[in-house]
């Protein structure tokens, strides 16, 4: 009875006047405070954090994707493991019980465990600034680990970029798939496989180095580079640039000669490319040979030797760039490309003449105008052994400088050429009266495929060129590069395109104005065409 | 009596009042999460769609790239048209350089009956107003496939035009007369 009065009399006088505005507050003050709880996400829900906008190279849509604060004390950002499995295309694996998530990106796995930092990657563990955490029914993941992770070892492939706060996402489309070694008695071969059909360069102009510079290659860095070395072959290094792969390799003392050959099949998409290097494992030379013991360590043996590199060069064709009505770059202060391509051309003729005791033919003497493919058919009339270019370059800005050398990339794909080469024969057959425009286009495509013939010395050239122009010259060395440049088709003999300066920088067109820069480029390109020539040529090195 | 009563009114409207906030700030909440919880891409009204452009960097040694949005109607020719045209309106980024001369415009894009080449028709400043230079003309070019190439994959040749005609070359280097593969140019 007395507790039921006195929870009467409780229950009475909480409802008093006084208590009942009490009841008020305290309902207001709980209100607010689940709101500030939701708002701010202190109930252990993750806050709204900033979105990170996705570019793929693939082609797929552009994405907002939201990232989180986890973390109430960092403002690092997390990603959902969905969505970041989702833009890499990435295949993932969730172990409830031990907590784990196993994301597949391409070739690479990668082991989360839930509030750690360590993430397992393949054979190595990376560490993350912030654990990996379960939240609102998401795995999540730190940013940093794409961020600092990813995107620094899929250079190329995945760019983060921290101002515009984007993510651009390539398109992994490799060309060179996969390196293996394999040792034998005789030495040790480097194998790599390829899809498509490349041109290689390889020097060994760094002791204990073999460098190979493959045009065109598109290649996974950190699988290349992660491949160990295997009998002579210490290790390797692989490197990306816009157009090309190098790969690096680190060779025993007791390597003494190298091959290589290209196996396979020519055109088409065959994965049964390979690409051979031979390591010969020698004894020491019995005369100490100065140039052979510091300069070079290995010693380039190729089969093919003889064809590739000893050209008898007779006859050089100079083909002074533009002319006539085309200008070619003109500068700010009014300089034209075609009256500079043509002196320096002149000047390389006299100094060829006058220094290798060869015959020399311009495409042009005087300021006019000659077809892209009348260059061509001149050079091939006149049986020159060698073909030079000869450009000034241009950009759209001031900055841009430096010299390169050309040759031609192999003429379109084999497939499409060989398809259309069949169709167009099939109508020559079936058709009396020849339809001159299919006549025309067969031309083309005939024209396109006879420098292919020629493109592993006009590489080769190239790179002489550029190594002996990099000797002399104080302006960047932009390398060789491969291009579809019109001039160079239809070439009967090695042929390169020489892009001397920038007319667009003002240093450079003044150094494309004076005389002794001018004879420094022609000495360059002569003492190359010594190089490259079979019996070093007459005259002595000046 | 009476005040028990008024009291007791008092708290049920409170907490009734109390029971349906909470419910609808957790509706609105949730409902909230649902279109911005990590794994769901914010909903983009259709019309919109994002493209990437490319131009050049500034040492003329490769390409970088830009978003922009575009409303993504008219079908795909109208779509090529805007992210030309977006193209052509230059970077908005210091550093980027754009390959494409100045007053350069496009007139047209179609496609004929091979659904995979692109023809892209531009006025004739494309041509005069080009400064020349490989490099130049390279990246012009470059920077024209790259982007129809990411952005639209279904194309895999472009043909360029100037004034309704294929040219023979824009600035002298590169033979521009029959359609460009996108591969190749890639």
């Amino acid at each position: 009875m007395n507790s039921k009065t006195g929870s009467g009399s409780c229950r009475y006088s909480f409802f008093t006047g006084k208590n009942i505005l009490r009841g008020v507050f305290l309902l207001a003050a709980l209100l607010a405070a689940v709101n500030v709880c939701l708002s701010t996400g202190a109930l252990g829900k993750e806050d709204e954090g900033k979105t990170l906008g996705v570019v793929f190279a693939d082609g797929r849509r552009t994405e907002d994707i939201i990232l989180s604060k986890v973390e109430s004390e960092s403002e690092e950002l997390y990603i959902s493991a969905y969505d970041l499995a989702r833009i890499f295309k990435a295949t993932k694996y969730w172990k409830p019980g031990r907590k784990r998530l196993v994301v597949r990106i391409g070739a690479e796995k990668y082991i989360f465990t839930l509030d750690t930092r360590v993430v397992t990657a393949d054979d190595k563990s990376l560490l993350l600034r912030m654990p990996v955490r379960y939240r609102g029914g998401f795995v999540m993941i730190p940013l940093e680990f794409i961020r600092d992770h990813l995107a620094k070892s899929r250079t190329g492939r995945i760019e983060f970029d921290e101002k515009r706060f984007v993510l651009t996402i390539g398109a992994p489309s490799y060309n060179v798939k996969g390196l293996t070694f394999e040792e034998s008695d005789e030495g040790t071969r480097a194998v790599l496989t390829l899809k498509d059909e490349l041109l290689y360069h390889v020097d060994n102009e760094t002791p204990g180095l073999l460098r190979l510079k493959i045009y065109g290659g598109r290649l996974n860095t950190l699988k290349i580079s992660a491949t160990e070395g295997k009998g002579l072959f210490k290790r390797v290094r692989a490197e990306q640039t816009e157009y090309d792969a190098y790969l690096f390799f680190e060779v025993q003392q007791s390597a003494r000669r190298f091959r290589v050959e290209f196996l396979g099949p020519a055109g088409g998409d065959s994965e049964d490319r390979k690409l051979v290097i031979f390591l010969e494992k020698g004894e020491l030379p019995e005369i100490p040979d100065a140039d052979f013991a510091g300069k070079r360590m290995v010693e380039i043996l190729r089969e093919k030797t003889a064809e590739q590199i000893n050209v008898e060069v007779e006859r050089v064709v100079i083909d002074p760039g533009h002319g006539g009505d085309d200008a070619g770059r003109v500068s700010d202060s009014g300089i034209e490309e075609k009256l500079v391509n043509l002196e320096i051309s002149r000047m390389l003729k006299r100094m060829l003449i006058d220094r290798l005791g060869i015959e020399v033919v311009l495409t042009r003497r005087t300021d006019k105008i000659v077809p892209l493919d009348r260059r061509g058919e001149i050079a091939n009339v006149e049986k020159g052994d060698l073909f030079i270019s000869i450009h000034c370059n241009g950009w759209f800005t001031e900055e841009a400088g430096g010299f390169e050398t050309f040759f031609l990339s192999p003429a379109r794909n084999y497939e499409e050429s060989h398809q259309a080469e069949q169709e167009n024969s099939s109508i020559r057959f079936e058709e009396s009266d020849l339809d001159s425009e299919k006549l025309e286009e067969l031309d083309f495509i005939l024209w396109d495929m006879v420098q292919n013939e020629f493109i592993n010395e006009s590489s080769e050239f190239a790179e002489i060129i550029q190594k002996s122009l990099g000797e002399r010259l104080n302006i960047r060395n932009r390398g060789v590069r491969q291009a579809g440049l019109r001039v160079l088709r239809g070439i009967k003999m090695p042929a390169v395109l020489v892009e001397i300066a920038f007319l667009s920088n003002p240093e450079e067109e003044k150094l494309l104005m004076d005389d002794k820069f001018r004879r420094v480029v022609c000495e360059g390109i002569v003492e190359a065409v010594r190089d490259f020539s079979a019996d070093g040529l007459g005259g002595e090195t000046e | 009596m009476k005040d028990e009563n008024i009291g007791r009114k008092i708290i049920f409207v409170l907490i009734a009042l109390f029971v349906i906030i909470t419910a609808v700030v957790f509706v609105s909440r949730w409902r909230g999460r649902e279109g911005k919880r990590p794994g769901t891409v914010r909903e983009v009204p259709g019309e919109i769609r994002t493209v990437t452009l490319f131009f050049g960097n500034s040492k003329a040694d490769g390409l970088v790239s830009e978003t922009r949005d575009i409303t993504s109607e008219g079908g795909f020719e109208n779509e090529v048209k805007q992210v030309i045209e977006a193209l052509l309106e230059g970077s908005e980024e210091g550093g980027h350089v754009s390959a494409i001369p100045r007053g350069t415009r496009i007139e047209r894009v179609f496609r004929v009956e091979d659904k995979k080449t692109v023809y892209l028709d531009f006025n004739r400043a494309l041509i005069s107003n080009h400064p020349g230079g490989s490099a130049g003309e390279y990246y012009t070019i470059k920077m024209i496939l790259k982007t129809v190439g990411v952005n639209f994959p279904q194309v895999s040749m472009v043909q360029l035009l100037v004034g309704g005609y294929p040219v023979d070359t824009i600035a002298g280097h590169y033979k521009v007369d029959s359609p460009l593969s996108v591969r190749e140019w890639r």
